[in-house]
């Protein structure tokens, strides 16, 4: 009974949590950026009527930077909440995650597709993404390899996800016995939430594969 | 002919920059040197010059404007120490990403400027925890400082 409630608390706290950060990445995106965006517009037209040299690239310097800061907001924004999701689908925003995740990290992820893609609720697809974004980022983290695979399989009633490194490895019992492991935690939480589950299989030395499910109704 | 001479410049540039990196790597000897560049004609940086790397994860690293060791060096302009990576550090470990793809724990980065604008950065790091003083300093802005000489001609427009 009290496992059952602290199940529940902690539901309501991770959805608490993904309303928050998403209102958050919407005001980066809508409010924010195009703040931004309207400075910008101000600057190239001071640049074009500025006549003193000095500061003409006095002004162009600060539009760059103001460009930089702009791409960096969109960039906070997508990693906040991936709102593509909702317009594109699950592989299409985990692919553009992927590019993101390489230009970061530097580490490639092969992606492959079995199977036709199938509807999913936004927030088993968010539970989805999550867990393998957690798994995507512990392999930059700690497996020190340079390449990794991330495999969906849709069947007819379920989704298998499997993101396997031939990293470093790591001693399952004894990390997972430990409290801190709150990212392997929220993973496997998230995707129980959602009616799935995840699996993880570690060797030392030998790398780690993540395994995800999720059955669904057609 | 203008832009093969622009070519010619650039291939010039790369082995200025690579004997810089190797010689600081010989007077120091730490294990990694890396140079983050603005790209020619394009607010993106990466990392084009590297020494002593142990795979090649660099050469798909965008860096984020002040974002980890390097983004956060040309965005400030100031230098940058860290000392036991990934402790103390301002943000998540995931912001650095050089620091995670070459196991660094110590590492000391310093803008590299063009008309006073910083334009790049210059990294060293070690691998295991490892003081980093005046002698290291000294060095590494004299790097810095013939860094600076030769690059204006590749930001010229
Ligand atoms: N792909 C991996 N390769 C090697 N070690 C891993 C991998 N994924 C997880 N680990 C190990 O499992 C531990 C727990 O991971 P996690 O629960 O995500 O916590 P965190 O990422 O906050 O350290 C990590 O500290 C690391 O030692
Ligand atoms: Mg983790």
């Amino acid at each position: 009974m009290e496992l059952k409630s602290s199940i529940q608390a902690s539901t309501y706290i991770i959805q608490a949590q993904e309303e928050e950060i998403k209102r958050i990445s919407n005001e980066l995106h809508e409010g924010i950026s195009q703040h931004l965006y309207s400075v910008n517009t101000g600057l190239e037209f001071l640049h074009s009527a500025l006549e003193n040299p000095d500061l003409k690239s006095y002004v162009k310097e600060l539009a760059a930077q103001l460009n930089r800061t702009i791409q960096e907001v969109r960039l906070l924004s997508v990693e906040l909440y991936p709102s593509s999701l909702s317009t594109l689908g699950l592989v299409a925003a985990m692919k553009s995650y992927l590019k993101q995740f390489t230009s970061t990290f530097g580490v490639i992820i092969h992606i492959d597709t079995i199977g036709h893609e199938q509807f999913l609720s936004e927030s088993n697809q968010l539970a989805v993404f999550r867990a393998c974004q957690e798994a995507l980022i512990n392999i930059a983290k700690y497996a020190d390899t340079s390449e990794a695979s991330l495999r969906f399989i849709w069947k007819d009633n379920i989704l298998k996800i499997e993101i396997e490194d031939d990293g470093k490895g790591f001693h399952l019992k004894e990390i997972l016995g430990n409290t801190r492991c709150k990212g392997i935690a929220a993973m496997k939480q998230r995707m129980a939430m959602a009616g799935g589950d995840c699996q993880i299989s570690s060797e030392e030395g030998k790398g780690t594969k993540v395994s995800l499910s999720l059955p669904f109704q057609r | 002919m203008a832009y093969n001479k622009e070519m010619a410049d650039v291939e010039n540039l790369d082995t200025l920059f690579l004997a810089e990196c190797k010689n600081l790597h010989k007077r120091i000897s730490c294990d990694f040197i890396g140079v983050a560049l603005q790209k020619f004609h394009h607010p993106d940086v990466n990392w084009p010059y590297v020494c002593g790397n142990t795979n090649e994860k660099y050469k798909h690293v965008t860096v984020r404007y002040g974002k980890g060791i390097a983004g956060k060096v040309i965005a400030t302009g100031s230098d940058m120490l860290i000392s036991h990576f990934p402790e103390n550090i301002l943000g998540k470990s995931t912001d650095y990403p050089i620091m995670l793809a070459e196991r660094l724990v110590s590492a000391y980065a310093v803008p590299i400027r063009v008309n006073g604008v910083p334009k790049g950065s210059l990294l060293i790091g070690y691998r295991k925890e490892h003081p980093i003083d005046g002698d290291q300093f000294y060095k590494v802005k004299e790097a810095v400082e013939n860094m600076e000489e030769f690059l204006p001609s590749y930001f010229k427009n």
